[in-house]
């Protein structure tokens, strides 16, 4: 018996018990599982377009979670200062600014913030693709970190109702150093953990429906070529497009579901990316929260 | 009860303190927004203006400004008549040069329709487009918010039911089968595996379904639906961008947290029914779930339920904004026209930015009365339970 606690199913137990980590897998292998088959069955240029759209992505994607990070723990911090000071107009002057870029659909913060990218594009202010990423990035995370700034908040607060925060100023501590250290660093990481992991997948949600977007609407007046290509854009590429309406014959002729894999793998590809990573994404938020029971 | 009213005068003095900034909020916005559009009137009649001058120089007959000679000659004689004020007769020629190229790329001449901003025809239009738009928006909202607490529900129960996922239970049945069998599989453990297997695939594409943003489920039906149809938009309004199952979790998240309270274990010892068996003598009955408001009697996940609704209230705000996000990503993806939010990517296009502020701000007021609703309605439900 003691064998087998070693060997075949120990590392899936382990891997079962720590909840978030199969997503995580599943994503990583579901992934390799796609690129080894495209590298067998999808056209060289179409490939190259799609990995290069993928880890534009990706990195897009981690920006937007770095930039809100940043911001959300600005704001959060700045608004708990201000809360307590003696003097409330500065809270009342932020609180009421982050009140209306709640109200504004993130979707619509995200197009202004490319309608003046590609005014820039078409005056030549802006003209490298990393420094475009980065503008986009910093865009969608002027759209989502206010839910950095609410946990930062949320977790601020709760502390301060145990004694935990009144000991340690009794102690002498800084309060900046209590909140920045004690509660955000050693005893809220996880819930930003959490959180960042949940940004992430709206960042790459947000990231390819405004590259689609985009491309299908106003890709008229700025070419295409000027933006990185993402998952996004290429979904929007005439190529992909036709790709997935392949799929509508599935309806009427089922026997065709394995011709789709071989003939129609751009789009099936793009699509396959964006549709399983927000879903594993997703999941491994979820399992995060069970496995250090957040919730 | 001095002290519940004084409570309650509190509370009422926070409605209207939310209430008053909401109205700020409004205020605010649409003064920002007035600026913009009058700027940009003020900018569209100067370069009217300005357009008018330099169409003089284009109506001269004799003068080809694509022929170099004839831009030479042209040049000599600004030189003339303008003698020494070079940069103001090459700004002349550029100027000439930038309104040929806009009349052969500028939509505005491409369709042969003048632009003309902001017309009481426009914004009849718009009114009709954003009624649309708000009526689909409350449908979908009552819809998750109906099919997302039932949802929650089903997978609380079924998580207290302590059922593992199919997937872990095909694993545990191979494992077990293969402890005990010393290696071998019978066949009805095979034909159970590949069951479950079928089970957590169809699972797993259910969920990929619902993940899938709008415009991948739009374009994979396009030629067999009619995409363009107001029902079909809201089946994708409920169904696709993650919009249901992020609602869902919420409420799913609220229900787990409320069932680990004290108050769970003291409902139970006062003898609460606490099995969360489908249709067992003291557990839930499945029809419940059609029902989920006054199902749970003298269940103890009556209270878990309701106080976990209570909660909800408030997180529908964020809820809501990001429907508006799939709405606006429905109709601008799938290029429907005379759609609220297609006209917006249209204006921007046709560079009609007055047109687009009016737009956003009439969605930026549709969140913002969802938001002033939820908040009567969290103020109603607090004075319910005497908060």
């Amino acid at each position: 018996m003691a064998t087998k606690t070693f060997t075949g199913n120990s590392w899936l137990s382990i891997l079962a018990s720590k909840k978030d980590l199969p997503w995580l897998t599943i994503w990583i292998a579901g992934l390799g599982v796609l690129w080894i088959w495209d590298a067998l069955f999808l056209n060289a240029p179409a490939f190259a377009r799609l990995q290069i759209a993928f880890l534009n992505s990706l990195f897009t994607g981690v920006m937007v979670v770095l930039f809100s990070l940043v911001l959300g723990w600005f704001v959060g911090v700045s608004l708990h200062m201000l809360e307590h000071s003696k003097s409330k107009v500065g809270f009342a002057v932020i609180s009421f600014v982050t009140d209306i870029l709640r109200s504004i659909p993130q979707i619509i913060t995200v197009l202004i913030g490319y309608v003046v990218l590609t005014i820039l594009l078409h005056n030549g202010i802006i003209r490298s693709s990393f420094v475009q990423m980065l503008w986009i990035a910093g865009i969608i995370a002027i759209a989502v970190f206010l839910e950095v700034a609410d946990t930062i908040r949320q977790r601020i607060d709760y502390f301060r109702t145990l004694d935990f925060v009144d000991a340690m100023l009794c102690c002498g501590i800084k309060e900046r150093r209590i909140i920045n250290v004690e509660i955000l660093w050693k005893n809220s990481r996880s819930h930003m953990l959490h959180k960042l992991i949940a940004i992430f997948g709206i960042s790459i949600f947000l990231q390819c429906s405004i590259d689609f977007i985009i491309s299908v609407g106003l890709s008229t007046d700025v070419s295409l070529i000027n933006f990185p290509m993402t998952l996004g854009n290429l979904l929007a590429n005439v190529d992909s497009k036709q790709d997935i309406l392949a799929l509508s014959n599935l309806f009427t002729e089922p026997g065709y579901l394995p011709v789709i894999f071989v003939r129609h793998l751009q789009g099936l590809s793009v699509a396959f990316c964006i549709v399983f990573s927000l879903l594993c994404i997703y999941m491994i938020a979820n399992g995060f929260v069970r496995r250090h029971k957040l919730a | 009860m001095s002290a519940l009213s004084g409570i309650l005068r509190k509370e009422n003095s926070g409605l209207r303190t939310r209430l008053l900034v909401h109205g700020a909020g409004i205020i605010l916005m649409a003064a920002v927004f007035w600026v913009f559009i009058s700027a940009v009137e003020v900018l569209r009649i100067e370069s009217r203006e300005s357009d008018k001058e330099i169409q003089k120089y284009l109506n001269l007959n004799k003068i080809d400004f694509g022929d170099p000679l004839d831009r030479t000659l042209f040049r000599e004689a600004l030189d003339i008549f303008y003698n020494g004020q070079t940069q103001r007769n090459d700004s002349v020629l550029t100027a000439i040069d930038n309104l040929r190229q806009r009349q052969f790329s500028d939509p505005d001449y491409k369709t042969g329709e003048k632009q003309s901003g902001l017309t009481w025809n426009m914004v009849k239009r718009l009114s009709g487009m954003f009624l649309q738009f708000i009526a689909v928006y409350g449908i979908v909202l009552i819809i998750i918010y109906l099919l997302a607490q039932r949802i929650a529900v089903y997978r609380f129960i079924k998580m207290k039911q302590h059922r593992e996922s199919y997937l872990t239970q095909a694993l545990d049945l191979i494992n077990n089968a293969r402890a005990n069998q010393l290696g071998l599989i019978s066949w009805s453990v095979v034909r159970k595996s590949v069951f479950l297997f079928m089970k957590a695939l169809v699972k797993g594409m259910l969920l990929m379904l619902l993940f899938s943003p709008a415009y991948v489920i739009a374009y994979a039906v396009k030629t067999t639906i009619d995409t363009s149809s107001i029902l079909f938009m809201i089946l994708l309004g409920i169904i696709s961008n993650g919009v249901l199952i992020h609602t869902a979790n919420k409420f799913f998240t609220f229900l787990v947290a409320e069932s680990r309270k004290g108050y769970v274990q003291t409902a139970v010892v006062k003898n609460l029914h606490a099995s969360y068996e489908w249709n067992a003598p003291e557990g839930i009955p499945l029809r419940t779930l059609l029902n989920i408001k006054h199902g749970f009697r003298s269940h103890v996940f009556q209270p878990i339920f309701f106080n976990a609704r209570f909660q909800f209230i408030p997180a529908l705000k964020e809820h809501a904004s990001f429907l508006v996000t799939g709405l606006i990503i429905i109709e601008m993806a799938l290029n429907i026209q005379g759609h609220f939010c297609y006209e917006l990517l249209q204006q921007i296009l046709y560079k009609q930015y007055d047109i687009a502020a009016v737009i956003i701000f009439c969605i930026f007021l549709t969140v913002k009365a969802t938001e002033i609703a939820i908040d009567i309605w969290e103020h109603k439900e607090k004075r319910k339970y005497g908060y």
